[in-house]
C-alpha cells in the first residue's frame, strides 16, 4: 500500500553566488519523522525554506501535503507548523498576544492544548517576549506551532543553543506531537543525538547535496567498524564498501558500509585477523559520510 | 474559513503601533491648537510656514515610524519568518502592509489637510487663489511618503529607507519652491479665485500618478520576488 507523502521534493536546485543546492530529492511519508543532518552551510535551511515556500527553487518541484509549492502555499501552510532558529516573535508583546493572533487565523487552534503546553513548559501568558530566555522563546514558538494542530511540523534547528533540560522538553513534546498518526515532522539539526532519538528516517546533507537518505535502523545496521590485526603487512582487500581505513603499526581500523557477514571473511582471506566488529553511532556514520563526500567533491574539483 | 489573513495582519500591525498612532494624533491636535493661537499674532506667510511644519511634522513622523516598524523591522528583527510561516503569500503580505500604512497615513493626512485648508481659507487668511498651490504642497508630501513607503517595503533596510526619505523630502521641497516661482502658478497665488490652469492640473496629475505608480510598482515588484526571507 502506498503511504501518502507529506513532503515530496523532486530534483530541486537553487543557485546562490557561493552555494548551490543540487538535484535534491526528498520524500517524507505521512506520520513519520525525518531528520536532516548536515554541517553549517550544507543546505538544510535552504531546503526547509523551499519546502515552506519562502524560497523559490530554480528548478525542480515541491509538493507539501499534496499542494504544489510555492504556488499553493496558502493551502499548504494552513496545515504546517514552522519553527526556525532565526525566527523571532514580537519583543514588545506578550505570549498571549501571539496566541490571540494565531487563534484569529487558524480555525484549528486548540485553546485547551495551548493551555496544557503553557503549563508543561512553565510559560506565563502575560509575559512579554523580550523578557523570555532563549529556551523559553523556543518553547513559546513550539507551543504556537503545535496548538494550531498542524499535520506537518517543519523545524529548522529547533534545539540549537538549548540547555539539556530544555532540549529534552522540546524533543519530548515533538514526540508527543506524533501521537496523531497522520502528523509528520521534518526537522534539521547539527545534533545527531536529537536526530537519532526521534527520527524514523535520516537524511545526510553536505555541500548542497543529499549524500544519503534512509531509514534510521538501516543506517545503523549498514555501518560497522572492524578492528583488525595486520601481522604480515598484508594489503587490505579491494572492497567498494570500505569508507575509511587507518593503520597504526599492526593495528588497523576499517569503517565499512553495506555491511554483511561476508565482509569479515574477505579480511581474513587477505591475511588479517578480525579482533572485533563494532556498530557505529549516528554521529560516527555522519562524519564518515561527510569525510567520504568531501573526498569525492575534492576529487571532482581536481578532475 | 476565510482564505485571506490580510485583515488579521492589518489588525496585528495596528495593535503593535497603536501607541505611536495615538501619540501622533495627540501631537497633531496640540499643533492645531498652537497654530490657532498664533493666528493674527504673526504674519500670514510665516504662519503658513510654521503651520505646515507644526501640522505635518507629527503626521510625517508617524508615517515614517510606521513604515520603519512595520516594514523594515519585520525583516531586521527577524519576525518576518514567523509571519511568512502563516498562510500568506508575498503579495498578500505586501498588500496588508500597504493597506495598513496607507490607511493610517491617509486618514491623518486628510484630517491635517482639512485643518490646514480651513485655517488658510475658512478663516480668510489667504485668498482662494492660493488654493491650487496649497493643494500641490499637500499632494507633494503625500507623493513623497508613498514613494518612501514603497522603498521601505521593497528593500526592508533602515539605511536605504532613511536615505530614500531624505532624497524624497529634499526633492519635494526643491520642486515645491520651483513650482511656487513658476509664472503660471505664481501669477495667481494672490488672486481672489483659484485658477486651475494647465500647469496646475499637470502638476497635480503627475503627483497623483506618482502615488499610483509607487503603489502599483511596489505590488508588482514584490509579487515577482521568488525569495522572501
Amino acid at each position: 500500500m502506498n503511504i501518502p507523502l507529506a513532503v515530496q521534493c523532486e530534483r530541486i536546485t537553487k543557485q546562490y553566488r557561493h552555494f548551490q543546492l543540487q538535484d535534491v530529492d526528498l520524500s517524507l511519508e505521512q506520520g513519520t519523522v525525518m531528520g536532516l543532518v548536515g554541517p553549517n552551510g550544507a543546505g538544510k535551511s535552504t531546503i526547509l525554506r523551499i519546502i515552506m515556500g519562502l524560497l523559490g527553487p530554480d528548478a525542480g518541484s515541491v509538493k507539501v501535503l499534496g499542494h504544489s509549492m510555492p504556488d499553493h502555499q496558502i493551502a499548504a501552510k494552513r496545515n504546517i507548523g514552522f519553527i526556525a532558529e532565526d525566527m523571532r516573535l514580537y519583543e514588545s508583546q506578550t505570549i498571549d498576544f501571539h496566541m490571540g493572533f494565531l487563534k484569529s487565523i487558524f480555525d484549528s487552534w486548540d485553546d485547551e492544548y495551548a493551555a496544557t503546553l503553557l503549563r508543561r513548559f512553565d510559560l506565563i501568558r502575560e509575559q512579554k517576549v523580550k523578557g523570555l530566555s532563549h529556551g523559553q522563546r523556543v518553547k513559546t514558538t513550539l507551543m504556537l506551532a503545535l496548538a494550531r494542530r498542524p499535520n506537518l511540523l517543519v523545524f529548522d534547528e529547533p534545539t540549537t543553543g538549548l540547555d539539556p533540560a530544555v532540549r529534552k522538553e522540546v524533543l519530548d513534546e515533538m514526540m508527543n506531537a506524533l501521537e496523531e498518526e497522520t502528523r509528520s515532522i521534518l526537522f534539521s539539526s547539527h545534533n545527531t543525538l536529537d536526530i537519532e532519538q526521534i527520527s524514523d528516517y535520516i537524511t545526510f546533507i553536505y555541500g548542497g547535496r543529499i549524500i544519503e537518505s534512509k531509514n534510521k535502523e538501516d543506517f545503523l545496521d549498514d555501518w560497522r567498524r572492524l578492528r583488525l590485526t595486520n601481522m604480515h603487512s598484508s594489503q587490505l582487500p579491494n572492497l567498494p564498501n570500505i569508507k575509511d581505513a587507518q593503520q597504526s603499526g599492526q593495528l588497523c581500523t576499517v569503517t565499512v558500509y553495506d555491511f554483511d557477514d561476508t565482509i569479515p571473511k574477505e579480511f581474513t582471506n587477505a591475511g588479517l585477523s578480525v579482533d572485533s566488529i563494532e556498530r557505529l553511532t549516528l554521529e560516527e556514520i555522519f562524519l564518515s559520510n561527510v569525510n567520504f563526500a568531501k573526498g569525492n567533491m575534492n576529487k571532482d574539483l581536481t578532475l | 474559513m476565510s482564505t485571506s489573513i490580510i485583515p488579521q495582519l492589518v489588525k496585528k500591525d495596528f495593535l503593535l503601533m497603536r501607541k505611536v498612532i495615538f501619540i501622533s494624533i495627540a501631537l497633531s491636535i496640540f499643533s492645531t491648537g498652537v497654530i490657532t493661537q498664533l493666528i493674527g499674532e504673526i504674519p500670514d506667510w510665516t504662519l503658513v510656514n510654521i503651520g505646515i511644519l507644526f501640522l505635518l511634522a507629527p503626521v510625517f513622523a508617524c508615517g515614517f515610524m510606521l513604515m520603519m516598524f512595520t516594514n523594515v523591522h519585520e525583516k531586521e528583527k527577524s519576525t518576518q519568518p514567523f509571519i511568512m510561516s502563516l498562510p500568506v503569500t508575498v503579495r498578500e503580505f505586501t498588500f496588508a502592509k500597504l493597506l495598513f500604512n496607507l490607511s493610517v497615513f491617509s486618514t491623518m493626512w486628510v484630517a491635517v489637510s482639512a485643518v490646514a485648508l480651513y485655517i488658510c481659507f475658512g478663516l480668510g487668511l489667504f485668498p482662494l487663489g492660493t488654493f491650487p498651490f496649497i493643494t500641490i504642497v499637500l499632494l507633494g508630501i503625500y507623493a513623497a511618503y508613498t514613494c518612501g513607503l514603497g522603498i521601505s517595503l521593497l528593500f526592508q533596510s533602515t539605511g536605504i529607507t532613511i536615505l530614500a526619505m531624505v532624497i524624497f523630502e529634499v526633492s519635494t521641497s526643491a520642486s515645491l519652491w520651483t513650482i511656487a516661482y513658476m509664472k503660471p502658478i505664481a501669477n495667481h497665488i494672490y488672486g481672489a479665485n483659484p485658477v486651475w490652469n494647465s500647469t496646475a492640473i499637470t502638476i497635480v496629475t503627475v503627483q497623483v500618478l506618482i502615488v499610483i505608480f509607487a503603489i502599483v510598482a511596489t505590488l508588482f515588484i514584490q509579487n515577482r520576488k521568488r525569495d522572501f526571507i
